[in-house]
């Protein structure tokens, strides 16, 4: 009798030691993920402590958001924020969407434009009552973040991509300040370009096979340079879903996808184009082993981590014609990639208040917005200080925003988050030969007119 | 003692010891698959506020999903084959470590190491070893199918996807079967030596059948274990080159999370389930027949 007590009592503390370990998990419709530490607190007139997360896409600068929240913590101690960190094009998607399921949706998040529109229902709208500061942003960039009318997403990053190229090399190719980034306007210089470097020994470009890359960088300035209105991009891919157009009937796409043959014929990794090693190629790149790379200015904050690399870069455009005049051939791509946004369906006012006074200091705050600025990034707020000098890839895109020189990426926002891993699949099947470019055409036209799209 | 009062003390006796982990498994296991079931007849996802019943029009899309069967078939190939190469080697590797040799047990303990290995630290280093040290090799040798990386071409990438498998669990299956050849009574053995059995008839008809039962194990955790492959598959290959070593498991994970088609991921997992339970049992009943008493 003895002993079926003592394994009673035993059981009944290993339940209650289950029990006791880990956070509540909630449910949809409650919101019950709220601080855990309300109670604890303890005395009524003290400010109660309240834990937000975070959910971060940007992942080359997760430590920079770790260091800002730990700041932040230092001068607001009652709000304590979680970082959910995500690995660079890695189940990113995924991983949103499990904790949305689950319901542990975070607090308020850094993601892209189109899982702005996926996940509208559930967004706080900043207004002008809970987010006078926003007011503080330039023109058109909160535009960026207004769908359906509401604004949902705050702008905090301005970025671009094209081709990069590193000064050393080219100077060394071509002669200290000989060469002018902007005497690129037709493939025809391009090959020029690429076939000079290639005389001196340089492999002239590098494409990063990875899916992200080609499908969502690349593949989208077929749509984005139909026209100079994000209208003209999402039309466009419109009419592809409606079956009024096939793909390969735009002349933009053959251009396109002629220098991206040129690309790929000069391509540093073209004995094995699909390893996509991102960490091995942005090394190569900065120690100069090719002249040029397909990238956009966020690879700064990789170059930063590490040693004996060249500093200087500048872009080039992505001709797809050889007329000088048409757009997109002497324009780099410039824009906002990224927005953050609060969760209004699956947490408390408080939090929701919490996430609103965070953003306002990481965004409009000067001490907030130094960690943006020390990592590199261009924000779009007029009380920026105006003597930090960016680096020369983020400096670069900014002297063709003054010319303005730039393509209009604003449909990227509306395109659906599985687009750049399954139409990029395709462009690596086309670098590696593995299909051609009438397949390749094909397999875009079905996924645009498949389901759910 | 009366029969109610035996009957409780029999309840109490199970709850208090067998209690807790009917419970966890209960809601771990069997509420989510029954959740899962009932919304596999709904458009659920986590991206809309409300949903509805939608029938079986989630079972009618899986049929038409062409990939999924695709992928199907190849992780089939890809379990056949590690299942086979998997159980040679570990039955090779017991056989030559039960004799007396030297280094006996540090050699089963090295074998034993890549099992300790959890899957994607294995894969990184693989993806590593294939990408870089295998195209050096191939470079050094002068061959050209290893000069470029296993895993870019769809073939290959799969064939490194097996030899990743066959070599993180030999040495598990290799414990297995050593417990096996130690439990062969040495009665048995004897005698047929005397009646002048060769090496090679010992194993065939003494050896072999009295291990069936180490068999049936490995093979049902080689099925199971391959048709369920996750984590190797992301850190290895990611679907890669261009979305072909998805397996069946990532597949299903894509299609729901990524694709935001909840129904149609949900329901191919309930038909992925049926078939891997169908699959193992089966296997474990028709093996079962050649077990044999020494």
């Amino acid at each position: 009798m003895k002993n079926k007590l003592l394994v009673l009592l035993l059981v009944l503390t290993v339940f209650s030691l289950t029990a006791c370990g880990g956070n509540t998990t909630g449910t949809p419709a409650t919101g019950d993920n709220a601080s855990s530490n309300v109670d604890a607190s303890g005395k009524s007139n003290a400010p109660k402590t309240v834990k937000i997360t975070y959910f971060n896409t940007s992942a080359e600068v997760n430590t920079m958001f770790e260091n800002m929240f730990k700041r932040y913590n230092e001068l607001y101690p009652n709000v304590i924020i979680e970082l959910i960190p995500t690995g660079i094009g890695e189940g990113q998607q995924e991983k949103l969407q499990s904790l949305y399921a689950s319901g542990n949706a975070p607090t308020f998040m850094n993601v892209d434009p189109a899982n702005v529109i996926e996940y509208q229902d559930h967004l706080l709208e900043f207004t002008e009552e809970n987010a006078p500061w926003l007011s503080l942003a330039t023109d058109g960039a909160v535009d960026g973040g207004t769908f359906g009318g509401k604004v949902l997403g705050a702008p905090w990053s301005v970025q671009g991509y094209g081709l990069l190229y590193n000064k050393r090399v080219v100077d060394e190719i071509f002669g200290k300040g000989n060469f002018d980034p902007t005497s690129i306007k037709t493939r025809d210089a391009l090959k020029e370009f690429f076939e000079k470097c290639e005389a001196a020994g340089v492999p002239a470009t590098m494409l990063h096979g990875a899916n992200w890359s080609l499908g969502g960088h690349y593949l989208t300035l077929v749509y984005a340079v139909q026209g100079p209105k994000t209208s003209d991009g999402t039309g466009f891919i419109d009419k592809i879903k409606s079956g009024e157009i096939n793909i390969e009937d735009s002349p933009i796409f053959q251009g396109y996808m002629d220098t991206f043959d040129l690309l790929a014929k000069y391509n540093y990794n073209k004995a094995d184009p699909l390893v996509g090693d991102f960490s091995r190629d942005v090394q190569a790149f900065g120690e100069g082993k090719c002249a040029t790379y397909f990238m956009g200015d966020w690879l700064w904050t990789t170059m930063v981590t590490l040693e004996n690399v060249d500093q200087e870069y500048g872009f080039i455009p992505v001709p797809w014609s050889n007329d000088p005049n048409a757009y997109g051939n002497s324009e780099v791509v410039m824009v906002l990639p990224k927005f953050q946004c609060i969760n209004k369906s699956q947490n408390t006012p408080e939090q929701q208040q919490a996430a609103l006074e965070a953003l306002r200091w990481m965004l409009t705050e000067p001490e907030g917005q130094q960690f943006f600025l020390d990592a590199g990034f261009y924000m779009p707020y007029k009380n920026v200080r105006d003597d930090i000098t960016y680096n020369s890839m983020t400096t670069s895109i900014s002297e063709y925003a003054q010319r303005g020189k730039t393509i209009n990426l604003g449909c990227f926002s509306y395109i659906s988050g599985d687009a750049w891993t399954e139409t990029g699949n395709l462009m690596l099947k086309y670098l590696s030969g593995a299909i051609t470019r009438d397949e390749l055409a094909k397999g875009i036209n079905n996924y645009w007119r498949s389901v759910n799209r | 003692m009366s029969k109610k009062s035996k009957l409780l003390g029999n309840i109490g006796n199970f709850a208090v010891f067998a209690g807790p982990s009917v419970i966890t498994f209960t809601c771990v296991l069997l509420v989510p698959l029954i959740y899962g079931v009932y919304l596999t007849f709904t458009n659920y996802s986590p991206i809309r506020i409300t949903y509805d019943f939608v029938g079986f029009s989630n079972f009618k899309s899986v049929f038409t999903d062409k990939e999924f069967w695709q992928q199907f078939v190849k992780t089939l190939g890809y379990v056949f084959y590690s299942t086979v190469f998997c159980n040679l080697l570990a039955f090779l590797l017991a056989y030559l470590l039960t004799g007396n040799i030297k280094a006996r047990d540090f050699l089963r303990a090295g074998f034993f190491t890549p099992n300790l290995i959890g899957g994607i630290v294995l894969g990184y280093i693989w993806k590593f070893i294939f990408a870089n040290v295998v195209t050096k090799l191939g470079d050094i040798l002068g061959y050209q199918p290893l000069m470029t990386s296993f895993l870019t071409h769809p073939d290959r990438a799969i064939v490194a996807m097996i030899i990743v498998t066959v070599w993180q669990y030999a040495g598990y299956l290799m414990i297995i079967y050593i417990a096996g050849f130690v439990g062969i009574p040495q009665d048995v053995q004897e005698a047929s030596e005397i009646d002048g059995a060769t090496g090679l008839r010992k194993l065939y008809s003494i050896t072999i059948p009295l291990m069936v039962p180490s068999f049936i194990i490995c093979f049902f955790i080689m099925i199971s274990r391959g048709f369920m492959t996750y984590d190797l598959n992301l850190a290895l290959t990611n679907g890669q080159p261009y979305g072909s070593t998805r397996l069946a498991a990532m597949h299903i994970y894509q299609k729901a999370f990524q694709a935001n088609e909840y129904g149609i991921g949900q329901a191919e997992a309930i038909i992925f389930f049926i078939t891997v339970a169908v699959a193992a049992v089966s296997q474990v009943l028709l093996t079962k027949r050649f077990e044999v008493e020494a």
